[in-house]
């Protein structure tokens, strides 16, 4: 869209018109330089408005100069060209200067190709119709130069090239050194052209002007390419051949056509499309159009770039906006599964709750109470295998009179044991405390033996004999029956024993 | 490219100005909605976890009640849960006192006091101390009563203790008549029921 423009071709007689873009065109016809002609070419302009339009001027009137000029750039670039140009063309309007190359020597200066319409008339026409309708007017350019991007496009091997153009029975002679524009010439239809021969004489006398001039080099061979739609130089192919200075190639409609990609009948029947196609595309280099001429086209790429601007931000705002929408859609379609699921997973509680008893606990207090009933009742105290071990230690003492036995059981029952106190009394107790501690400690040792008895001491002794103590008592005869009662303690743990 | 024309390009300016307006707007609004509905997704997703929670707990709930219920139903069923029940207690006393043949006993019962927090396990768990005296002909008429108690006991007890001894040297051997003493400390639980229901 972007490429879309008019290229024009420019004659004294007439001017074509071709609407391009990139992978298409079409030849919107020639108008002649009369009132209908240039009535029917503002029509055209007026039907594609907006678009910018690039002027290939074919004329006998031009002139080249190669000059060799200090690098210098910017500003002083402009000043000095604009000099230059005066100086060469004096009051010529349409001027340019394309800086093709550098030197690789000396001050490294630049090359640059000057070129002029040095008699535009005949262009003031078709230019106030131009200026009349806005259009913006990009570049004015020689023939020449399309042809270079025709020649480019057809990919010559020599270095230096004449391409003979025929064109409208006018015979274009183009000079290109390294593919660049060095210098043109247009023999015009007063000169009896038409004959091959007299076709093979200008290229001859091209070539020694361009010898003559330093153009090109004395030694140097020159390529031409013969390019002739109505096939009129098919003869001066082989005149040429016989100069060793020339090699020759004839360019026929096949092989243009599948350079620049045009069907062959199009390119037969409109045969001047062939350079306007060729430069289309392409960066002007060489532009004549004063910078008056080119102000629309100034306007015009601002306000396209403005429009591209203003076209970018829209797009990139509604891609924002629908990013944000279709990310809020999203999450709106989450958040109402989530609800449905919400609904369900309450629907399954109250189903759940439903089936809940009416209780005056919480299930959790529920368990726990549970629970703690089966913990308060779990592991009671075995009362039977207490006594009976206890009862195993008394029975191998049977001079120990039991006068009482207490124990306690924890709630909750702890791994330390139940702890048991015992008191007692030795029988036939004659006063004799010494043999009633053995007797004692016997009746001790003899409860440790039980497995299930533990932490077996003595709690209180039937006598203190502790020197921080005080000690009474009296002493009994031999043969006494009843003597004092010789009392005793014994704290011992019972815990079960593991079997 | 010089200088810009500003006065043929008014109306381009003004639709560069235009689109950055409506780009502005669009994105703040789309960006508002985005965020509202960000919000209001957050929202539903802590409710569906919310609901999600009250699932789980309400089947871990059902899975504590049916394991659970019929033994507590026992429980209150036997007076562990709710009020305690002494007169119970002292005809279970009774009765096994009365099966084991003894001559008779004497009880007596303590006001309920709270018990330990560590075996209560925050619930309402009371304890009533009963303390036993009664006589035996001989040690095993103890465990047998502690034997026939447990089989009545309406509630749950535990002994805490028992204090065996005897009741003097008599100076002629008479039958049937009751040589030694036993004092047993006995603690009777019971949960106080609280009116909570189900979550």
């Amino acid at each position: 869209m972007f490429d879309h423009r008019l290229i024009l071709l420019a004659t004294p007689r007439q001017i074509g018109v071709l609407d391009w873009r990139p992978g298409h065109m079409h030849w919107l016809g020639e108008f002649s330089a009369s009132e209908a002609g240039l009535a029917a070419f503002r029509q055209v302009l007026l039907n594609h408005a907006q678009l910018p339009v690039l002027l290939v001027a074919d004329t006998v009137d031009e002139d080249y100069r190669s000059e060799i000029l200090p690098h210098v750039q910017g500003h002083a670039r402009s000043e000095l060209l604009a000099r230059k140009l005066k100086q060469v063309f004096r009051n010529a309007r349409f001027t340019g200067a394309w800086r093709q190359a550098r030197e690789t020597t000396g001050r490294r200066d630049d090359r640059y190709l000057l070129a002029s319409l040095t008699d535009a008339d005949w262009l003031t026409p078709w230019i106030s119709v131009l200026h009349r309708e806005r259009v913006p007017l990009y570049g004015i350019t020689p023939l020449a130069l399309a042809c270079q991007h025709l020649l480019s496009k057809l990919r010559p091997q020599a270095p230096h090239t004449l391409l003979a153009f025929r064109l409208n029975n006018r015979l274009r002679l183009s000079y290109y050194h390294n593919g660049h524009l060095r210098f043109s010439r247009l023999i015009s239809t007063d000169t009896p052209t038409q004959l091959p021969g007299n076709a093979a004489d200008e290229i001859a006398k091209t070539q020694l002007y361009l010898a003559g001039q330093r153009i090109l080099p004395r030694e140097a061979r020159l390529h031409v390419l013969l390019l002739d739609p109505s096939g009129q130089l098919d003869s001066a192919q082989a005149q040429l051949n016989t100069d060793p200075a020339f090699s020759t190639r004839l360019i026929d409609l096949q092989s243009l056509g599948r350079a620049l990609h045009i069907p062959d009948a199009f390119l037969a029947a409109t045969p001047e499309i062939a350079p306007l196609a060729a430069i289309a595309g392409e960066t002007v280099q060489l532009n004549l159009a004063p910078p008056e001429l080119l102000q629309r086209h100034t306007e015009f790429l601002w306000r396209r770039g403005l429009h591209a601007i203003a076209g970018t931000i829209a797009l990139v705002g509604l891609g924002i906006t629908a990013a944000y929408w279709l990310h809020a859609q999203d999450l709106i379609d989450q958040t109402l599964q989530m609800a449905q699921q919400q609904q369900q997973l309450d629907a399954r509680y109250q189903a759940i709750a439903q089936t809940f008893p009416v209780q005056a606990a919480t299930p959790e207090q529920l368990a726990q109470t549970v629970s703690l009933a089966r913990h308060l009742v779990s592991q009671p105290a075995d009362t039977a295998a207490l006594l009976a071990a206890v009862s195993q230690a008394l029975s191998a003492e049977p001079d120990i009179h039991l006068e009482s036995l207490a124990w306690r059981d924890g709630a909750p029952p702890t791994a330390d044991g139940m702890p048991i106190k015992l008191d007692a009394a030795l029988t036939s107790f004659d006063g004799n405390y010494r043999a009633a501690m053995q007797r004692i400690e016997r009746l001790m040792e003899t409860l440790r033996a039980v497995p299930s008895l533990h932490d077996v001491r003595l709690l209180t002794s039937p006598v203190n004999a502790e020197s921080s103590s005080t000690l009474t008592g009296k002493t009994l005869n031999a043969g006494a029956s009843n003597g004092p009662a010789a009392r005793f303690s014994i704290e011992l743990v019972y815990r079960e024993a593991i079997p | 490219m010089t200088r810009p024309p500003f006065a043929v390009l008014k109306l381009s300016l003004i639709l560069v100005l235009a689109a950055l307006l409506l780009a502005g707007i669009g994105t703040l609004w789309s960006r508002g909605k985005a965020l509202d509905t960000q919000a209001a997704l957050l929202q539903q997703q802590a409710a569906l976890n919310a609901a999600q929670q009250k699932l789980d707990r309400s089947r871990q709930q059902q899975h504590l009640i049916d394991t659970n219920l019929a033994d507590y139903q026992a429980l209150t069923a036997r007076g562990f849960v709710g009020a305690e029940d002494r007169l119970a207690w002292i005809e279970a006393v009774q009765l096994a006192n009365r099966e084991v043949g003894l001559a008779g006993l004497e009880y007596r019962l303590t006001p309920r006091a709270a018990s330990d927090p560590t075996l209560a396990q925050d619930l309402p768990l009371g304890q009533t101390a009963m303390t036993l005296t009664l006589p035996l002909l001989v040690e095993t008429d103890l465990l047998n009563f502690l034997v026939a108690l447990k089989a009545r006991a309406p509630g749950l007890y535990r002994v805490q203790g028992c204090r065996l001894s005897r009741l003097g040297v008599p100076s002629f051997e008479a039958v049937n008549q009751p040589r030694l003493q036993a004092e047993c400390e006995l603690l009777w639980f019971t949960v106080a029921q609280t009116r909570a229901g189900t979550s």
